[in-house]
């Protein structure tokens, strides 16, 4: 690896570097302010990918240095910044090991970045289990709570066996075609007859890891255990960060696909559906917050499957802007749930939010927020997002999808109104203060003040995704 | 001031945002419930008295009186743009002036007043954006921005079943608005394929060629979103409930503005864009008119809740407009807008009263109300007015409506004329119980349970400001309704003829 190469990896780098250096010096020197530490290195990298013009283009033929890469890189360091800053009251009052804690969330961050940059099918297996690995330790982290013990165990038997049907894919496609390479793993695919059948299963095993990892039906089972059982923020981590990174590096590779997609259609359109049909009936009952907000992530991510259905530079830019619209307003969420918490309870059950809207104004509006704006109620971000995708739809011809998108943000309404109904609309029984932090404040200004920007005027984002595509 | 001078000035985004600095700036002094009250009662009577003075300034003609237009996001095709013509000054009069007495009648708001009025103020620029925008999404945007405020103005402030019906009215009208969605999306795409332009610009997409199965498909997207708002028989079953439900304000805004914007959404968009499909549902249209009218008589005169009551004649009177738009002449149209904003007048002056009733009495039911007119004899007076106004007594508002809707149904469909002046017969019979109910009869209860000694005020002076000029708009429209007939001639015949404005 060259220095020029080094160079166009200076980011990731510092994350890893910037990791591994917490997690040695908090070894000698314990203390809460890691976290701060780790932002302040978060944002340092955000920086450096975002100012530093890459050496060269493509690093060792596994990972991309271009714009679009970068984007990403930037992304997720800032939502590496805001999950720390979410998370420095949090560990305080749970007791839990700062640095170790803020070692894990960079090298997760720098995991998210390398999956995102991948350019080839070895760069996406290892920047995937880069921080699914991490997301073991992370969702356990409450050793004390058996809801976060069952939740880790949980993600670690599903992870393991999508690792394996990665694994396995990735290895059948080698096969078939000989490269790992994008696109050209998938170029000697595109003939008929020689490996085209063995490329094929390589995808749909492929495929069924892609679906443990985004969480879609039917491999969704884990996603409301695990959400329930990890701590609030890396809840938030997992549910934005993971799912987009994965999403960021699924786009160039179905651009690689190029014809070969049309074999994969019925699948990937099954897919989309039963996430988006399945996803909503389990919502719909749900009395928990992040339960729901687990089965609607499932709804959420068959809406971007749609834009990776119909494919193109238009459908890739409604899922990127979908995919950044889900993730702050899933972070807000999460982030009005962290700072909800208190020493000896966590607010999940809609029972304990109840009447809390005038007591809390600020962040019971945030969370409300939130909720409508992945709702996709106009002015909010999340309406252009799901105008987008349903704009795609029905341009490449899936009326069908464009129907079930429309009916299921309409249910959605529903299970996204009942938390916002039990704030504003019930009495409350006690007057219990529940007392955030000031960086939680910060966090979840932010997300607000994105959600109703970006609403009101989302073309600044458009057009950067616009210049960012491939 | 001359207007020619202010052709540069965004005299409409002035209107339409006015209100949401309002909302801002509750919303920063939230702490104090009088410097909310007083800084809504400002703001609405700012945009009353800008639009009294277009009113009065702008000049009767057809086209477009005001227009704006700024790029927004070109990578949609979607713009920031708004027009004003007659029927939309109009429509957008009409709002100012009932927000300001939502705003007075719920003057002495003690829950949460800052998020009382924040809210209203909110309203009041998406029913204002919705009158305005000449942009699809643009409109989509206003249209879905009143479903929120609304939620909570009946979720929070409501009476008795209060989160049941505000969830009610934001399902029915969010399904109705998804469809709209999927056919605003469904013609910008058909549009684009055909020009290779991507807009929503309304007088671009008039322009669609389309085939006729297509097009009915589309415009019964747009119907369902228009119609659930109208409401028309069979989609009206959220309407009593909210309405009932609703706070004060809310009931207000309710039916004098929110049902009118279905009605508004129905003559701009969904006839001008499909003017065939919506030629052949013209029939239809009218037999379900017709049906609400006596359907909606029948039950509104089975009812004990007043606010019901009045709840259930808004579905016939909007039954009425209904039959007026589908009779297709400029007669019957002149007569259904000009009916729309009587009921406007009418139906709001009537739930104010009702409001006063409750917060005096206690009670809305006809079982226990009765002989007011002893005790509270000024009020009675004005609900005596509004009720013989509401029932169509001739010389009041609400009857120059109805018998231009008659008169322009005649000559098209003289039976359903014929049933639709019967229906106006069934409307006395339960405005007249109300009045019964609620002024004659022995001496009802006259106190809120629980409080033995209260004092039986008649107005005061607040009421008599809120009450003194809607009735005279009441008798005015009634007697003299050519100024408001005036600037929607002109726009009236456009769309009949063209099926739109240049």
């Amino acid at each position: 690896m060259s220095a020029l190469e080094l160079q166009s990896l200076l980011p990731l780098i510092i994350l890893a570097l910037g990791a591994t250096g917490v997690l040695m010096l908090g070894a000698w020197y314990p203390s809460k302010n890691w976290i701060l530490g780790g932002v302040f290195i978060t944002l340092l990298a955000a920086f450096s990918a975002g100012l530093i013009d890459p050496a060269v283009p493509e690093v060792a033929n596994l990972y991309s240095a271009g714009s679009y890469a970068r984007f990403f890189v930037v992304l997720w360091s800032i939502l590496g910044a805001l999950t720390l800053l979410l998370s420095l009251r949090y560990t305080e009052i749970h007791d839990l090991p700062g640095s170790e804690y803020t070692a894990l969330v960079l090298f997760a961050i720098c995991g998210m970045g390398l999956l995102s940059s991948a350019t080839s099918l070895i760069g996406l297996f290892l920047g995937l289990e880069a921080f699914t690995l991490v997301f073991y330790i992370l969702i356990a982290f409450k050793r004390d709570d058996s809801y976060s013990a069952e939740a880790g165990l949980k993600y670690l038997v599903m992870g393991a066996v999508a690792t394996g049907f990665l694994a396995f894919g990735i290895s059948l496609i080698y096969a078939a075609s000989g490269s790992f390479h994008l696109p050209e793993a998938f170029a000697g695919l595109q003939q008929a007859g020689g490996m085209r059948a063995l490329g094929l299963a390589g995808w749909a095993l492929m495929l069924v890891a892609i679906g443990f990892k985004v969480s879609l039906v039917p491999f969704h089972l884990w996603t409301p255990d695990v959400y329930q059982g990890a701590p609030a923020p890396v809840s938030g981590l997992l549910a934005t960060g993971s799912k987009g990174a994965v999403f960021a590096s699924l786009v160039p590779l179905f651009t690689a696909l190029g014809p070969l997609k049309a074999d994969l259609e019925v699948i990937l359109w099954a897919l989309a559906a039963l996430s988006m049909l399945a996803g909503t009936f389990a919502a719909l009952p749900q009395r928990n917050l992040k339960r729901m907000l687990a089965y609607s992530s499932v709804v959420h991510m068959g809406y971007l499957m749609i834009g990776l259905l119909v494919g193109g530079p238009e459908a890739h830019r409604a899922l990127l802007f979908y995919v950044i619209a889900y993730v702050i307003a899933t972070l807000g969420a999460f982030g009005v749930l962290t700072s909800f918490s208190r020493v000896d309870d966590e607010p999940q059950e809609y029972g304990d939010f109840r009447g809390l809207g005038y007591l809390h104004p600020r962040r019971s509006s945030v969370l409300s927020a939130c909720l409508l704006s992945l709702a996709g109620i106009p002015p909010l971000v999340g309406f252009f997002a799901k105008f987008g995708i349903i704009t795609a739809a029905l341009k490449g011809g899936y009326p069908g999808l464009a129907v079930i998108a429309i009916l299921a943000a309409l249910a959605s309404l529903y299970y996204y109104l009942s938390p916002i109904v039990v704030l504003f609309m019930q009495q409350r029984d006690a007057r219990e203060l529940r007392r955030g932090g000031g960086y939680e404040f910060i966090v979840l200004a932010l997300c607000f003040a994105a959600i109703l920007l970006f609403g009101i005027y989302p073309t600044p984002l458009l057009e950067v995704l616009t210049g960012i595509l491939p | 001031m001359n207007l020619s001078a202010l052709t540069g000035f965004p005299l409409l985004s002035l209107v339409l945002w006015l209100p949401f600095f309002g909302t801002l700036l509750c919303l920063v002094f939230r702490h104090s419930a009088l410097a909310c009250r007083w800084l809504a009662l400002l703001t609405t009577l700012t945009v009353l008295i800008l639009m009294v003075w277009l009113f009065v300034g702008l000049p009767a003609e057809s086209g477009w009186l005001l227009k704006e237009d700024y790029a927004w996001i070109p990578s949609f095709g979607i713009r920031y743009s708004l027009a004003l013509d007659g029927i939309s000054l109009l429509m957008v009069s009409l709002t100012a002036l009932l927000q300001v007495a939502a705003v007075l009648i719920s003057w002495k708001q003690k829950q949460h007043p800052a998020l009382f009025y924040a809210l209203v103020l909110i309203l009041e620029t998406g029913i204002i954006g919705v009158f305005l925008a000449t942009d699809l999404i643009l409109f989509y945007i206003f249209w879905e921005l009143m479903l929120i405020p609304m939620l909570f103005l009946i979720g929070v402030w409501g009476h008795g079943n209060r989160v049941y019906a505000a969830l009610k009215f934001f399902f029915f009208t969010l399904a109705g608005s998804l469809c709209l969605l999927l056919s605003i999306i469904s013609l910008y795409l058909i549009h684009g394929e055909q020009t290779g332009v991507y807009s929503f610009a309304f007088e671009t997409l008039m322009q669609t060629q389309l085939s006729s199965g297509v097009e009915m498909l589309l415009y019964i997207g747009f119907l369902l979103a228009f119609v659930v708002k109208v409401p028309l028989f069979p989609f009206h079953t959220w309407l009593p409930d909210a309405h009932t439900e609703a706070p004060a304000a809310g009931s207000v805004d309710l039916a004098g503005l929110l049902l009118k914007t279905g009605i508004y959404g129905l003559i701009r968009f969904a006839f001008p864009l499909f003017p065939s499909a919506a030629q052949q549902s013209l029939p239809f249209l009218a037999v379900l008119a017709l049906i609400g009218i006596f359907y909606a008589a029948w039950i509104a005169y089975a009812q004990t809740d007043i606010k019901r009551v009045i709840a259930y004649s808004s579905v016939a009177h909007m039954g009425f407009v209904i039959l007026g738009l589908a009779a297709w002449n400029q007669l019957a149209w002149e007569g259904a807008l000009l009916l729309m904003v009587n009921h406007g007048v009418t139906t709001g002056g009537l739930f104010i009263l009702i409001a006063m009733l409750q917060d005096r009495t206690g009670s809305r039911d006809l079982r226990v109300l009765g002989g007011m007119w002893k005790s509270l004899p000024y009020f009675s007076a004005f609900f005596l007015l509004f009720c013989l106004a509401s029932l169509g007594l001739p010389g009041l508002s609400n009857f120059a409506g109805e018998i231009l809707v008659l008169l322009g149904t005649f000559s098209r469909w003289p039976l359903f004329a014929a049933f639709a002046a019967a229906g106006v017969v069934f409307s006395a019979a339960y405005m007249l119980r109300v009045v019964q109910g609620v002024l004659w009869g022995p001496l009802g209860q006259m106190c809120k349970i629980g409080d033995d000694d209260c004092l039986h005020e008649d107005l005061d002076r607040r009421e008599w400001l809120l009450l003194i000029p809607l009735a005279m708009l009441v008798i005015w429209l009634g007697i003299y309704p050519a100024p408001v007939l005036e600037p929607m001639s002109g726009p009236i015949s456009l769309l009949l003829q063209s099926g739109g404005l240049p």
